[in-house]
């Protein structure tokens, strides 16, 4: 086949393929392309990746997820802000503010362990929901796909073990220097 | 009031609204639901058929999925294989169904063969007596054996029918000779239990007169069987449009969940289809064995392919019916192996005059084997019901919807009861209780 049919060919299903696509659908594939977290994937896997996602809508102050509570889910911010906290006895501690394009909850995705914060939308917020059992069922139906996002999940682990464990070598180095 | 309060108020008051919206809109779809399941209870048990074809059918479906294949046209492959299989399927049994010939001849048949085996169980000694268990036989049996008689007796068209085939008729080889004896000797079975009075004599005259025999209502009859028929066309279109539904639905009951469930929903629904789904394909696999086990030994014990194809199927199918499966397994086998001639068991050693004996103890192996290895090892404990729910479940499905109520009745139970599990086992875990 020559280069110019294969263009044109190349042209005509792309265009097709937009056709098929509504537009709240592409929007939602263009925005995966930009999560770090399926960076791997081509268009079609996250086409497939869109199909099992669920969006919600979150008005300002309402909860998320709390912590405690068995994970089931990841979360993506389509838009509006989240705020990531944990409650104690007396005070509240707010370990992060995250918007459009971050993602929290991932571990859901491995297990359902407990939350260990708390989420809770600063102000209306949409997001995109991935719920643990429907990613395994990718497994089945499009292992690379699903391998391709377990991978990162893996990576995205790895390296937050990383910090975590620099970290605790940095306290207990500040607590023997104390000691000292 | 600073412009925040005000705001804070609004957002208040609009939460009230939307309770009472959600509570009134519920209130009228529950009156909704309510009325139209009262109205359309015809529709129901298609719907459920339908819905279980479609459920049972999802894993194969998902199983050969093709990547680059778009789902509408893998669905219609999958449903053109189903169509096949059933459509040759179809034509295989109906090889096995009995034309107008074979059933007379099967009548009588059966009558002749019930009689005889009759006979042969309270026959008395070459003395003339009779013994206290042959007594009690002939005065339980007798009656029962009347009435089996006056069942399958022949009425004057049918007769008439007999006698034409007995000749060859339309176009078919004449009867066998010895079904035409059988035909004949039927003719001259008496009454085996006599009634007291007509022993006494006549009856008596201030009996009262028979009640006129009524007409069924036959233009009813027709109405309500073509309802029943326009009403069950329902069961494949419901499982074609759940065949080509790709989480649509799903997504769609979720999307009516709040926010503050949503999870929790997710996760209850998944637990809920994996039981259920465990539990159904479980029984389906667990019935297909229990119908294996019997045709196969029916086919040891020398009954033609065919009918013990037969019984296999049905019986197979009935097991799903706890208790009252394995009954009409048994009933059904020790029937036709009543009837049976020139049986050749493959199995040497066997009587063929035993063959009665022989299908008691084949369905009891069969029910032996279901509940130690079969149930064990396939439904494992997905479902633990226990004994007595399972009864009043069967007795209680019967009364509402009859046969279709018992067969239904089982997994009846083990939705609700996975459902009510799950779902205060989630709200606990969720915090919500």
């Amino acid at each position: 086949m020559s280069a110019r049919k294969f263009a044109a060919d190349k042209l005509l299903w792309e265009t097709l393929g937009r056709w098929k696509r509504s537009s709240p659908e592409l929007d939602r594939i263009q925005f995966l392309k930009t999560v770090p977290f399926f960076d791997r994937l081509s268009n079609r896997q996250l086409k497939t990746v869109s199909d099992i996602m669920f969006e919600r809508n979150y008005d300002t102050d309402e909860s998320i997820f709390e912590e405690g509570q068995p994970g089931a889910a990841l979360f993506l911010i389509l838009d509006g802000k989240i705020a990531i906290e944990i409650c104690r006895e007396t005070s509240t501690t707010r370990l992060a503010v995250l918007e459009r394009g971050a993602f929290f909850g991932e571990m859901a995705l491995l297990d359902d362990t407990p939350r260990s914060a708390n989420a809770r939308a600063l102000e209306p917020t949409r997001t995109l929901a991935l719920y643990r059992n429907d990613l395994n069922g990718l497994m089945d139906r499009h292992a690379r796909t699903a391998c391709q996002i377990y991978r990162s999940l893996a990576s995205m682990i790895g390296d937050r073990l990383r910090s975590t464990n620099e970290l605790v070598q940095m306290k207990i180095s500040a607590d023997t220097a104390r000691l000292e | 009031m600073s412009n925040g309060q005000n705001l804070e108020e609004k957002e208040r008051e609009r939460k009230v609204r939307r309770k009472i919206f959600y509570l009134i809109f519920g209130a009228l779809a529950l009156i909704s639901c309510g009325f139209l399941i009262w109205k359309l209870s015809i529709l129901i048990l298609p719907i459920i058929v339908g819905a279980l074809m479609a459920f049972l059918f999802r894993p194969v479906k998902e199983r050969f999925e093709v990547r680059w294949l778009p789902h509408e046209i893998q669905v219609l492959c999958s449903f053109a294989a189903i169509g096949l299989v059933l459509f040759f399927a179809f034509n295989t049994f109906r090889k096995h169904i009995p034309d107008e010939e074979q059933k007379l001849e099967f009548k009588v048949r059966l009558k002749y063969k019930l009689n005889d085996r009759y006979r042969q169980l309270v026959a008395k000694s070459p003395e003339g007596k009779t013994n206290a268990v042959t007594a009690l036989l002939e005065k339980e049996l007798g009656p029962l054996m009347d009435k089996m008689n006056q069942v399958l007796a022949l009425n004057a068209e049918e007769r008439n029918l007999f006698l034409k085939y007995a000749a060859g008729y339309n176009g078919k080889p004449p009867i066998q000779s010895k079904f035409v004896d059988y035909f004949r000797a039927n003719q001259t079975t008496g009454k085996y239990v006599i009634p007291e009075e007509t022993a006494m004599g006549a009856a008596s005259p201030t009996a009262p007169a028979a009640p006129a025999p009524t007409q069924p209502p036959v233009a009813e009859e027709g109405t309500s069987l073509e309802s029943k028929f326009s009403a069950w066309i329902l069961a494949p279109l419901i499982f074609l449009f759940l065949g080509f539904d790709n989480g649509q639905i799903r997504r769609f009951f979720i999307s009516l969940v709040p926010n503050r469930y949503f999870e929790l929903s997710l996760t209850v629904l998944d637990r809920l289809d994996d039981a259920i789904g465990r539990y159904l394909r479980g029984t389906l696999m667990e019935c297909f064995l229990v119908g294996l086990t019997l045709a196969l030994g029916l086919i040891l014990l020398g009954i033609p392919l065919g009918i013990a194809v037969a019984i296999g199927v049905v019986s197979g199918l009935l097991n799903a019916i706890p208790f009252l499966g394995a009954v009409i397994a048994l009933v059904i086998g020790v029937s036709y192996a009543l009837i049976a001639e020139d049986v050749r068991p493959l199995i040497p050693g066997l009587n063929p005059n035993d063959l009665a004996l022989y299908v008691v103890i084949l369905v009891v192996i069969a029910h032996v084997l279901d509940d130690v290895v079969f149930q064990p090892f396939i439904l494992g404990g997905a479902v633990n019901v226990h004994p007595l729910v399972v009864v009043i479940a069967i007795i209680a499905g019967s009364l509402i919807m009859g046969l279709w109520g018992m067969l239904f009745a089982i997994p009846t139970v083990v939705v609700v009861k996975t459902a009510v599990e799950t779902f205060f086992k989630e709200l606990k875990d969720y915090r919500i209780i």
